[in-house]
């Protein structure tokens, strides 16, 4: 169908004018057009082919499109050409095909040609766009090039991945042999020595003992600590509510034998690593079950929409922290406390740390020391979850 | 009930741990039943024995086999999984006796068809404890295969 000329669109033209325009636009057009007729002759090209083909217009009158091809294409464009003709349409040619071009000087680009039939008065012409697609495939390249790239890395990092956690698992295990052998031998030594030897000897012995207790705990934290990435899982759709219920249950005799509530709000799901969200609530509640005052310990957790991520809260009437440790408390094996009073390694903190930050949120505190502190860490909503 | 207690039990411990074999020593000794304890420390002279050859020419048969997982030379795991593939030896009781807790072990020892996992503990006399109750169990509550079909 025709479209009406001048086209609607266009502010009128006069009539006289309009072939002058015509040309203007033909010339002015920054992608090669070559016009030819039904037997494929060239019959018109504009300025942008001259340039881009080497050749004058006046050259190409009447020569067969495929000159502007390299020879090992002209046979099968000459083929294709004969079946266009029966049923032409418009169509883009190129997608998933590799053309080219050839210049006069026989130098060849690559390019990507658009075919669109027009009747005009009883002839059918073929009007063919043909554009330099040099830049876009050098990209494309470029892209394959980062995407290789991009895939080996990935194979490196799950391999060094893999070689941590076992040297994680081999060190921490080989570290576990000579610690059993050194506790294990205090104790028969205290056994063998029977109840009546010097109080000395006891507490060195004890000394002996309680050390390579720590020193298994140590262990066996680290361990639990690198496996926050080694053993990472993708994360998936969990209900924080139901790994609260979880994590209670997990601790429900230091819950019962402080006497502690648990109060929780409204908990939403969220997309993390059920295990690793288990961990980190539990290392919170215990925490706070542990640091108590002299009250039965309150711990609320609580999470508010804030932005594109929940923000978390667990909330506890214990002993408070001082402002100047709190950027400390979260570095691996720090502590506040002699081991008497509190027990524990100090890597608590560190894995929630590593935990929330392998999810994209971050991890803060408010405190004050003798009434209680407030913990708080982000997650992104799941619908904002761009990656971990 | 196949084993009576006419002659005493043959019992293979393969542990690399002197401080382990020193205990089970103890805690077979304080136990009732009459065995010999033979100890090897490491999993290719667990097969040796088994084979009787070189210095183990006279080896008896064993009744049970104490089996640690993390051995020199020779893993416990390979030593497990030849033994349950050998016609010879796959009908012997091994116990696996070991510190690793880790899920992984459980399962591949028991896809082996390891008779039972015993995960060593930590205290002293748990762990003599355990012994006992080991051998009271396979040794005198259970029926073992004979030796020859």
């Amino acid at each position: 169908m025709t479209p009406a000329w001048p086209p609607s669109s266009l502010p009128i033209v006069h009539e006289s004018l309009q072939k002058e325009l015509f040309h203007k636009l033909f010339d002015a057009a920054p992608d090669p057009i070559v016009i030819v007729d039904d037997e494929g002759k060239i019959i018109l090209i504009n300025a942008e082919a001259e340039r881009k083909f080497g050749y004058k217009a006046t050259d190409l009158l009447l020569k067969p499109l495929e000159i502007l091809m390299p020879e090992r294409f002209r046979n099968l464009h000459q083929a294709y050409r004969k079946r266009y003709n029966l049923s032409p349409g418009t169509r883009p040619m190129g997608r998933g095909l590799e053309l080219f071009a050839c210049h006069q000087d026989g130098s060849e680009f690559p390019v990507e040609i658009s075919l669109s039939p027009v009747h005009v008065g009883s002839e059918l012409l073929i009007i063919s766009i043909i554009r330099d697609i040099t830049d876009r495939k050098a990209t494309e390249h470029q892209l394959q090039i980062k995407a290789a790239e991009l895939e080996h890395s990935n194979r490196e990092l799950s391999r060094s991945n893999q070689e941590l956690e076992q040297f994680a698992y081999v060190a921490s295990h080989d570290l576990q042999e000579p610690l059993r052998s050194i506790a294990g031998s205090c104790q028969m030594l205290q056994r063998k020595l029977g109840d009546n030897i010097d109080p000395t000897i006891q507490e060195f012995i004890n000394f002996a003992v309680e050390g390579s207790k720590r020193l298994q705990d140590l262990i066996n934290d680290l361990l639990s600590y690198s496996r926050v990435t080694t053993k990472a899982k993708e994360p998936t759709l969990v209900s924080s509510k139901a790994i609260l219920e979880r994590v209670i249950y997990n601790l429900r005799t230091a819950i019962e034998d402080s006497h502690a509530q648990i109060i929780a709000g409204n908990l939403p799901e969220v997309q993390a690593d059920q295990s690793q969200l288990t961990q980190l609530l539990q290392n919170f509640i215990g925490n706070a079950i542990k640091f108590r005052s002299e009250q039965n310990p309150i711990v609320s957790v609580d999470a508010v929409a804030d932005g594109k991520f929940w923000r978390f809260s667990i909330a506890d009437n214990g002993i408070g922290i001082e402002a100047k440790y709190f950027e400390r408390i979260f570095e691996i094996f720090k502590r506040l406390h002699v081991r008497e009073k509190y027990p524990g390694t100090g890597i608590g903190l560190a894995t929630c740390k590593k935990i929330v930050e392998r999810h994209g949120g971050k991890i803060w505190l408010q405190s004050i020391l003798g009434q209680g502190s407030t913990f708080y860490f982000t997650l992104p909503q799941p619908e904002h979850r761009d990656r971990v | 009930m196949m084993q009576n207690s006419v002659r005493p039990i043959e019992i293979l411990l393969v542990e690399d741990s002197r401080m382990d074999i020193k205990l089970t020593q103890e805690a077979l000794r304080e136990g009732k039943l009459r065995n010999n304890l033979h100890v090897v420390m490491d999993g290719e002279d667990a097969m040796t024995f088994l084979s009787r050859k070189g210095p183990y020419q006279d080896a008896p048969r064993p009744d049970i086999i104490l089996l640690d997982l993390n051995l020199p030379r020779k893993d416990g795991r390979e030593v497990l999984a030849e033994i349950k593939s050998s016609p010879d030896w796959m009908r012997i009781p091994v116990i696996i006796l070991t510190t690793s807790r880790a899920e992984e072990d459980i399962i591949k020892t028991y896809n082996l068809h390891v008779n039972c996992y015993v995960i060593k503990p930590v205290d002293m006399q748990q762990f003599i404890d355990a012994i006992k109750s080991i051998s009271s169990f396979w040794l005198s509550i259970v029926a073992l295969p004979p030796e020859h079909e």
